[in-house]
């Protein structure tokens, strides 16, 4: 085939395809459902990265057990309504919300009903509870065989101590991540914040994306079981390696080495104070020519030439003096016009920027449009992150802020469930949307 | 049973920073083919090696994230006929992982327009520091610089009375470029299906450190979005707007004990209460004031809960950090101990599960463990086929399935 040719046939077949199948425009993970039974931050961050690539994830919520992020602050005026808490708004934009009494039999009905029209069923319970709710995976299969069911615990669905609980920093703990942070002689410092909330969230978005694939290329669906302890495992591999093959504990004097590198081992890697309050710049040099880089940014004071940091090895020995004279030059450098400068110079470096730092003043995620406003019946205007990665054809875009409790309701139930108004009523009646 | 992947073909350009997304890949079926200089990937510069002797082969970085890969090695720098064969493999591929600056392997005839002209279907996944655009585009990082400019470090350190004048900590362990990976592997999946459902076409996915990291610092962002207020770093625990009682509690072996909130319903309570006062600690919780959940909650800051703390870290300091685990786990605490990463090894839990998974290399004798799957899939299984490959392993094997018809 002449080249003249082969390019107008694909943009043909291209073309045709953008008509036939919606292509230009359309979200990844549009037509597919999720019966969203998850609450807390974990489960619900695995829901709001399949909600953002366009999947129609709609949160089962229970009045007489509310989820308890709908309370968690930041609240956004005097007292929690369950629909003010601006956490709850940050991670569960672009669902829809059903209040459905589960423990009702007519409600446990419309449950299943719902389970019957979804192609995912996710949870985050202690292990147990759906089998308590007579909706273990064998009966979920009765209801829609190919169902993917994804179940997100502590501790996973098996082995002696399946019903033990997490939260995300016993996890961390658990898992190793937390004495891997921190500096020497000190408790852990962290993380901080639910690493692993979200990161467990990931992997279970993930597994499910997988296990869609295998059910579009084969028929089949399947059940996961994920561990957010063993998610945080698989997120130490090189130190946990370390141990069984060479016997070296983190448990171990000098560990963890603050900012400094654990691997590769290089000085100078730390974070260096800076001018105003709390304000310290991250400089990182991998090698000689990075160092030269860096002396040369400091202007080639003496005790830089000084043959003792010539090399990554007299670096690494004598850290305590390098890092003080680093200090000693960063002190009194404002700490974003300090990370241009040595980033110009060849430097990797990068301030330690805090969510307003961040939202405010960060020039790569303003000059990228990472920030984002939709308007919440309760919260008015509200500013969100946007979605990571970015595809070119099929974009993750921003539609809906989070739902209000039991927004959807009516709507999902007669949509989706095909309930008449009048069956609706009946129900509403039995208490059965509460 | 093999992985829900298999069947598909991934060629990686990824060293520390992308090389766990083609792991996360490799290890769920797909055939991942490394592309490597002749000299290695740098990853493979990475230590822990094995018995600290370094080499190509024996970085445990590279053992642990390049599971279940092919490595080629190609002289994209300086061969013509590397380069064909390397764009011979894309064209071939179901999905393309890269992890070099941007631009960099346009150079070479492996940028994302050059091969869709050709083969429409490919996924494209670029993952960089900071995207493909913007100021900071050419910015050079470490997982140490993203953590800080990402702002996970912002919310992570300690009490001033712990570490006067301590600086905001990273955790370890690449957890920036696994960030980006785990993103990177979600835009991915969500091309794969709207490949199959649109008819196949593919389509380039930019991947930006950067905006993983920042959308994953949980309620750092939110109070700053609702209340204008910046979190502040605590020790061992989250960092919020106003100070928390603590979390972290030491145990008589020395170990440190995570609690995570102590009998927040009545049952819970009463057991914690009773187990408490058996071994001597605790004996005014009888009192009346301690009955109302609302008082016993750490984070509203009442004397109860101030009081129950302090008896709590007594009782902790008096027993050895398992009993007060176990113990509290079997009251219905989430509660932990701090551990290093191997010692998972000592509970049977997990090999109850089937966690470990085996692996050899140069330089061991008996297969070594390391952690297997962070999911288990009923029907298709995550796996251990072959180990992370030695340096240009699979390089004639490859060339001969390219050239075979």
């Amino acid at each position: 085939m002449s080249f003249f040719l082969f390019v107008p046939w694909h943009y043909a077949h291209w073309a045709v395809r953008c008509v036939e199948y919606g292509f230009v425009g359309r979200l990844p993970l549009e037509g597919i459902r999720i019966c969203d039974l998850t609450w807390i931050i974990a489960g619900p961050t695995a829901t709001r990265v399949l909600a953002d690539f366009g999947a129609d994830v709609i949160r089962v919520e229970h009045g007489q057990a509310v989820d308890a992020i709908r309370l968690g602050r930041p609240i956004v005026g005097e007292s929690p309504t369950l629909n003010n808490s601006g956490f709850f708004n940050y991670i569960n934009r672009n669902k829809r919300s059903v209040l459905l009494n589960v423990r009702h039999p007519m409600g446990h009905d419309l449950l299943k009903r719902l389970i019957a029209s979804s192609d995912v069923v996710v949870e985050n319970f202690s292990s147990g509870v759906m089998d308590s709710w007579g909706l273990g995976y064998d009966e979920l299969r009765s209801i829609r065989e190919d169902i993917i069911y994804c179940a997100l615990s502590g501790f996973g669905h098996s082995g002696r101590d399946k019903e033990y609980t997490t939260w995300g920093p016993t996890a961390q703990a658990l898992s190793g991540l937390s004495i891997m942070s921190g500096l020497p002689g000190k408790q852990p410092a962290g993380w901080g914040y639910s690493y692993m909330d979200h990161t467990a969230g990931y992997y279970a978005a993930s597994a499910i994306m997988m296990a869609l694939y295998h059910r579009q290329q084969t028929g089949e669906g399947q059940q996961i079981d994920l561990s957010q302890v063993e998610a945080g495992t698989v997120l130490t591999g090189p130190a946990f390696l370390d141990a069984t093959v060479n016997g070296h504990s983190w448990r171990r004097e000098g560990l963890p080495p603050g900012n400094r590198a654990w691997q590769p081992e290089v000085a100078p890697h730390n974070t260096y104070p800076c001018a105003g309050e709390d304000r310290w710049i991250a400089i990182a040099v991998m090698n000689d020519a990075e160092w030269q880089a860096l002396v040369r940014a400091m202007d080639e004071p003496a005790w830089a030439t000084d043959s003792r940091f010539a090399t990554n090895e007299g670096r690494l020995q004598n850290q305590d003096e390098l890092d003080e004279h680093i200090a000693a030059w960063t002190r009194e450098q404002s700490d974003r016009d300090l990370t241009a400068f040595l980033q110009a110079a060849g430097v990797r470096a990068g301030l330690v920027q805090k969510a307003s730092d961040r939202f405010e003043d960060d020039p790569q995620l303003a000059a990228r449009g990472w920030w984002h406003n939709l308007s919440h019946a309760e919260l008015d205007d509200c500013e969100y992150d946007g979605v990571v990665p970015r595809l070119d054809a099929t974009p993750g875009e921003l539609r809906t802020a989070s739902p209000l409790l039991g927004e959807h309701t009516h709507e999902v139930m007669t949509g989706i469930l095909g309930l008449s108004d009048e069956e609706y009523i009946d129900h509403e009646t039995a208490g059965v949307f509460m | 049973m093999s992985g829900p992947l298999t069947g598909l073909r991934v060629v990686e350009f990824c060293d520390e920073l992308g090389q766990l997304a083609g792991k996360l890949l490799a290890d769920m079926g797909a055939d991942v083919i490394k592309v490597e200089p002749p000299s290695g990937s740098s990853a493979r510069t990475i230590g822990p090696f094995v018995k600290d002797i370094p080499g190509p082969d024996r970085s445990l970085n590279f053992w642990y994230y390049n599971t279940n890969k092919r490595s080629a090695t190609f002289d994209l720098e300086n061969s013509d006929e590397d380069r064909a064969v390397v764009r011979r493999l894309c064209l071939a591929a179901d999905i393309v992982i890269e992890d070099r600056s941007p631009g960099a392997l346009a150079a070479h005839g492996l940028d994302y327009p050059s091969l869709a002209a050709e083969a429409p279907g490919i996924i494209y996944c670029a993952i960089t520091p900071f995207g493909q655009d913007g100021p900071w585009a050419q910015y050079q990082t470490s997982d140490l610089v993203s953590l800080a400019l990402g702002g996970p470090m912002a919310m992570n350190g300690y009490d001033p009375e712990d570490a006067p004048g301590a600086p905001p900590i990273h955790g370890n362990g690449d957890q920036a470029y696994n960030t980006a990976c785990h993103a990177a592997l979600h835009g991915i999946l969500a091309a794969l299906l709207v490949r199959t459902k649109s008819g196949g076409d593919g389509q380039y996915i930019d991947c930006s450190m950067h905006e993983a990291l920042s959308c994953t610092t949980e309620v750092g962002m939110p109070y700053w979005l609702y209340k204008r207020e910046n979190v502040i770093r605590q020790t061992g625990r989250h960092a919020a707007a106003q100070r928390t009682e603590r979390w972290m509690y030491r145990a008589a072996d020395g170990r440190d004990v995570l609690i995570f909130g102590v009998g927040r319903d009545n049952r819970t309570w009463s057991d914690i209460k009773t187990w408490m006062q058996s071994h001597g600690f605790g004996k005014q919780f009888d009192e009346e004031r301690f009955d109302d959940p609302m008082a016993r909650q750490p984070a509203r800051g009442t004397p109860e809960a101030k009081e129950i703390l302090a008896e709590l870290g007594a009782f902790i300091a008096s027993q050895p950090a398992e009993e007060i685990y176990r113990g509290g786990q079997q009251r219905g605490q989430a509660w932990g101990i701090v551990l290093a990463p191997d010692e998972m090894l000592n509970d049977p839990h997990w090999w109850d599960r089937g966690f470990f998974a085996e692996v050899t290399g140069e330089g061991v004798d008996e297969p070594v463990l390391m952690p297997g799957a962070p999911y288990i899939f009923s029907r298709t299984p995550w796996e251990l086929r072959r180990p992370a490959p030695k340096l240009g392993e699979h390089t004639d094997e490859v060339r001969a399935e390219l050239a075979a018809p």
